[in-house]
């Protein structure tokens, strides 16, 4: 594990940040329509939730309901730390892709113990809608992972970024790239995988939550937006590379790029019930991810 | 005091509101949407996530419970806007701009925080004890979100301390279902107060998981007579002139708000707002210099087929609807209801496009064809007696787009209605 300067970690929980705030005022600008002042919504958003009491329900598990709430925002972080801003991460782990599955699958938890711990009804239908998601996006979602690893033969983010400066793995693995923003949309809980906080079940996971404790929810539900949509860059889009502008501009430009898509993606769509997507998953995406390893295996080799 | 003044007036100048309609207070629930669109307000999905509520319309009693029940809900700082009575729209303004202000009133927030705090706690309703055998946890009729809850110290009153119930609120009972599980009952009543639904119904549901085992459907009702979606119908009843044009415009209005109802229901954002705005354009957008009413009609008509030809494009939302409420309604009934949801929705913008065509129409209207159906008939209460049967053993999600796709409108139904159920 080579060294990260001191100043990485800060410089990822600011990327994160700006980019979570980024995708919260093209979320506003989107919902309140152009030239409606919604851009400057999530930023009342901050204030209205600070100062905002903060209800309990009936019988509440109140530590599970903190540990769901602010465990969201922590794995979030925590999935960050093996993406390179530039050329290096905050943590260049050897394990690299295996900590950020890890990290992702964490969210899975703290979403259910979320809805779970607030004992009442539209939370917990939205945990168990995101159960459900979990089961149909997890595996495709794996091998999407792996495939990159593959390609590059290893599972460290850096050698992925590196096994990439001939042909984008993008190119050459577009089925697992495809399978990875998918899953990703249905890791993160957003549109159109957004069951879980659904409006038909008055918010679902979220319904009972205010204050600060729906402040750190939605900062936590942005981030790990912003954070799936970073890893795309190192995985698939090539990382840093790219003409005449340095690393770290390029992983940002691709990074807001493909948020953006996402953000854009959210407002544009249907949201897709588990109840249908399921055979869809297991039918067309995981076979279409195997065989895609498949390829890339025998390229490899 | 000085930072959380700041940010509660800067908070307050966007709220985030919550409708609640009460029956025959559509008018005023449209004016609302047309207005809240125009700012730009985010509106709340749960009264956690609001700090406006908004009531469009009189409720009666089990609706004026809920909306209480609600406001107790809504976490300060918090305002309370009711409209009622003459629906003009600049009093629909002036009431937003009133409520901005109270809210931005920290001192008066402060207050309204500590009061709650040394408050009695609310008793629960009567009828919230002793229902059929297993009442579940949830508990608080005509409680709006349907989760049983109060404010810790709160509802927990009036239920007696059972032996092994924790905090005096009874546990689930359990029973089969149909995955041949043993799962827990809750007793969820859905809505009166629920985004994207329509304003007085209420849906007594038995959930196991999130799968409904037994509906009954109920109606909060509300005071007043008028029935705004009908009434160009009613009204050529009566004997009056109405042009053909008039309803056309209505009936092409009130289907678009049954499509921003579905597709918001469908979760599809941004469809259902272009529906809700073309609905407000057709209503209330008043012909100016330069543009006459039928030049308005022909441009929304133009971004109509714009709008109709991106939903019904759309395969991922074919997808998700197809085959929703195909449940056949017990024979003799009048009213047949339409195939599923997917054929709803193409069949109000297969109308909605035809009516856009007539809105310049000047011969007088002849027949008592109403959106819903025939306008005399009350269809909607057709809508209501086949409810039940077409939810029954499906998912909430499923369930709340089939509610979507019937759309009733509570308007139409009568009083003695409402007297045969509680």
């Amino acid at each position: 594990m080579r060294e990260a300067a001191a100043w990485t970690p800060v410089a990822l929980l600011g990327a994160l940040g700006a980019l979570a705030l980024g995708a919260a005022v093209l979320d506003g600008v989107l919902v309140a329509g152009p030239r409606r002042g919604g851009a400057a919504d999530p930023f009342r958003e901050v204030a209205r939730l600070l100062v905002q009491q903060r209800r309990r329900t009936l019988l509440a598990d109140t530590l599970l309901v903190r540990t769901g709430v602010y465990g969201l925002l922590l794995v979030a972080v925590l999935a960050g730390v093996v993406l390179p801003l530039g050329d290096r991460p905050v943590a260049d782990l050897a394990a690299g892709v295996v900590w950020f599955n890890a990290m992702e699958v964490c969210a899975w938890g703290a979403l259910w113990l979320t809805g779970w711990g607030v004992n009442s009804v539209y939370p917990l239908v939205g945990g168990y809608r995101f159960v459900a998601q979990g089961v149909a996006y997890e595996l495709p979602h794996m091998f999407a992972l792996i495939t990159a690893a593959l390609g590059a033969g290893s599972l460290r983010v850096g050698d992925v970024v590196a096994a990439q400066r001939g042909l984008w793995f993008a190119v050459w693995m577009p089925v697992a790239l495809a399978v990875y923003l998918v899953s990703a949309v249905a890791m993160a809980f957003w549109g159109p995988m957004d069951g879980p906080v659904a409006p038909d079940i008055a918010g679902g996971v979220r319904a009972e939550l205010s204050g600060p404790d729906r402040l750190v929810f939605q900062a936590g539900r942005y981030t790990l937006l912003a954070v799936v949509a970073a890893a795309a860059v190192p995985l698939f889009l090539g990382g840093g590379a790219g003409p005449v502008l340095p690393p770290w501009l390029w992983t940002s430009l691709k990074t807001v790029a493909v948020l953006a898509l996402l953000v854009w993606i959210g407002y544009g769509l249907p949201t897709v019930r588990m109840d249908r997507f399921m055979w869809l998953s297991w039918l067309v995406l995981i076979p279409a991810a195997l065989l895609q390893l498949l390829v890339v295996a025998i390229v490899v080799l | 005091m000085g930072l959380s003044a700041w940010l509660t007036r800067h908070a307050a100048a966007r709220p985030r509101p919550i409708v609640v309609t009460a029956p025959h207070g559509t008018r005023l629930r449209l004016l609302t949407e047309a207005e809240l669109s125009r700012r730009g307000w985010r509106d709340a999905r749960s009264p956690a996530g609001a700090d406006l509520l908004v009531v469009c319309g009189t409720p009666a009693d089990a609706l004026t419970r809920a909306v209480q029940v609600v406001w107790t809900e809504t976490p300060v700082p918090r305002a309370l806007v009711e409209l009622r009575g003459d629906p003009r729209p600049g009093r629909v303004a002036t009431a937003l701009d009133d409520a901005v202000g109270r809210l931005a009133d920290a001192r008066s927030q402060h207050l309204d925080a500590a009061g709650r705090a040394n408050a009695p706690a609310p008793l629960p309703h009567p009828d919230s004890e002793g229902q059929d055998g297993g009442h579940g946890g949830e508990h608080d009729e005509g409680h709006s979100e349907g989760h049983g809850e109060g404010h810790g110290e709160g509802h927990s009153g009036g239920h007696g301390h059972r032996m092994g119930d924790p905090g005096g609120v009874p546990m689930a009972r359990r029973g089969p279902d149909r995955d041949g599980l043993a799962l827990d009952r809750l007793h969820v009543p859905l809505g009166p107060v629920l985004v994207d639904w329509p304003a007085g119904l209420v849906v007594e549901t038995v959930l196991q998981g999130d799968v409904i085992q037994r509906a009954r459907v109920e109606v909060a009702a509300g005071l007043g007579e008028e029935r705004f979606w009908d009434a160009p119908w009613l009204a050529a009843l009566e004997g009056r002139h109405v042009p053909r044009g008039e309803a056309a415009r209505r009936r092409a209005a009130s289907h678009l708000d049954s499509l921003g109802r579905l597709l918001s229901v469908a979760g599809w954002r941004g469809a259902a707002a272009e529906s809700r705005r073309l609905r407000d354009r057709l209503l209330w957008e008043r012909p100016h210099e330069g543009l006459s009413r039928g030049r308005a009609g022909a441009e929304v008509s133009r971004d109509f087929t714009g709008f109709a030809r991106r939903v019904r494009r759309s395969r991922l939302l074919g997808w998700m609807l197809r085959d929703l409420g195909t449940a056949r309604p017990a024979p003799g009934r009048a009213v047949p209801v339409p195939g599923d949801v997917a054929a709803s929705l193409d069949r109000w913008l297969d109308e909605t496009g035809a009516a856009l065509e007539d809105l310049g129409d000047r011969s007088p209207l002849g027949d008592s064809e109403g959106p819903r159906g025939p306008v005399d008939e009350r269809p909607s209460e057709e809508l209501l007696a086949v409810l039940p049967a077409l939810v029954t053993g499906t998912e909430l999600a499923v369930a709340r787009l089939i509610v979507a796709g019937l759309d009733p409108d509570l308007d139409q139904v009568r009083p003695a209605r409402e007297a045969s159920h509680g």
